[in-house]
């Protein structure tokens, strides 16, 4: 469906497309093994983190004992979702331990091309400017962990 | 009609081969296959279930085919299933679409998906697939040719480009171990 609905749009909880803010996302591939239509494509390969070779430390004569190994880390470098396989069933959303994806209400993206409907890494973040902020807390729900000032 | 009132009436209406149920999502029928008309013109003009919402088949494995209809009274605003266990090797049933007019294109979705015959059809061609295609797509033994045919793109780990060849390959769910495409 492109273009307005009548009456304006589509019913509530309408599911559009899933966004991805890519700035999240660790590759930790959890997201693409859950999906049961296999829709969700990633790649990425390892990089060594700087500045922490030897734990920290400038040099080796310094490593703290046991932090002597290289740190690497994760980096993206495709991600992206079929939505022509897609079932909207937000698992990979569920699924996800880093915030990195999120359902946006825009719907207009048909194509005429099966092809065009694989959105690659650049267009999942673009959409990540439509998704909404979330809804605000239930009234008498206690704050949320992270700004209750400590971690128990 | 309450569920208790459509129990009473089944009981008191049909054969004692009938089993009528009951739970917290409405009234099931389950009649022998040979009932099955007979059950679903029961609901018709009895139970005034008048609105034919749909029918379809589920594969219960080992034990054959359940087809399951599902029909709604517009006035009453009740609602009745209606279910028949079908065995494996032979299932067939005649067409309700004597009944109920809008059972035909559900017989034939049922026809194709599960394999379900429906005897006296008006018109039993495939209602989604292409022509041509074999197998019975709902059916729990049908191979999912497409998932061993794709690979698997939650195979690889982290920050790997590939997956490592060594790594035995489980066969996905839906496909038997050993198949290939042919």
């Amino acid at each position: 469906m492109t273009g307005a609905a009548p009456g304006g749009g589509p019913p509530a909880r309408s599911r559009g497309v899933i966004a991805l803010l890519e700035e999240n996302c660790t590759a930790c591939m959890l997201c693409a093994r859950e999906c049961p239509d296999w829709c969700i494509y990633i790649e990425s390969h390892k990089e060594p983190v700087p500045g922490h070779e030897y734990g920290g430390a400038t040099d080796p004569a310094h490593a703290p004992a046991g932090r002597g190994r290289q740190r690497v880390r994760n980096v993206l470098d495709r991600f992206a979702i079929d939505f022509s396989l897609c079932m909207y069933c937000g698992i990979c959303v569920e699924a996800c331990p880093y915030d990195a994806l999120f359902w946006s209400p825009e719907f207009s993206y048909a194509e005429t091309d099966i092809t065009a409907l694989t959105h690659e890494q650049g267009r999942l973040r673009e959409w990540m400017w439509t998704v909404p902020p979330p809804p605000p807390y239930d009234e008498g729900a206690p704050p949320p962990r992270e700004v209750r000032g400590h971690i128990p | 009609m309450t569920p208790e009132e459509i129990i009473a009436t089944v009981t008191g209406g049909l054969p004692p081969a009938v089993r009528c149920e009951a739970d917290y999502h409405g009234v099931m029928l389950r009649v022998p296959a040979g009932h099955w008309l007979a059950a679903l013109m029961f609901a018709r003009e009895r139970l005034d279930c008048d609105f034919f919402d749909w029918l379809t088949a589920v594969d219960e494995a080992g034990e054959g085919f359940s087809v399951v209809a599902h029909v709604y009274s517009l006035t009453g605003r009740h609602h009745v299933l209606v279910g028949t266990l079908l065995p494996r090797s032979a299932p067939r049933l005649p067409t309700a679409t004597g009944i109920y007019q809008g059972a035909a294109w559900h017989e034939r979705e049922t026809h194709e998906m599960f394999g379900v015959g429906f005897d006296g059809h008006p018109h039993p061609a495939p209602l989604l697939l292409s022509a041509g295609f074999e197998g019975h797509p709902l059916r729990k033994d049908f191979v999912l040719a497409a998932r061993a045919a794709k690979e698997w793109p939650g195979a690889k780990e982290p920050g790997e480009r590939d997956v490592p060849q060594a790594r035995r390959r489980l066969p996905p769910p839906g496909v038997p171990e050993g198949w290939r495409p042919s």
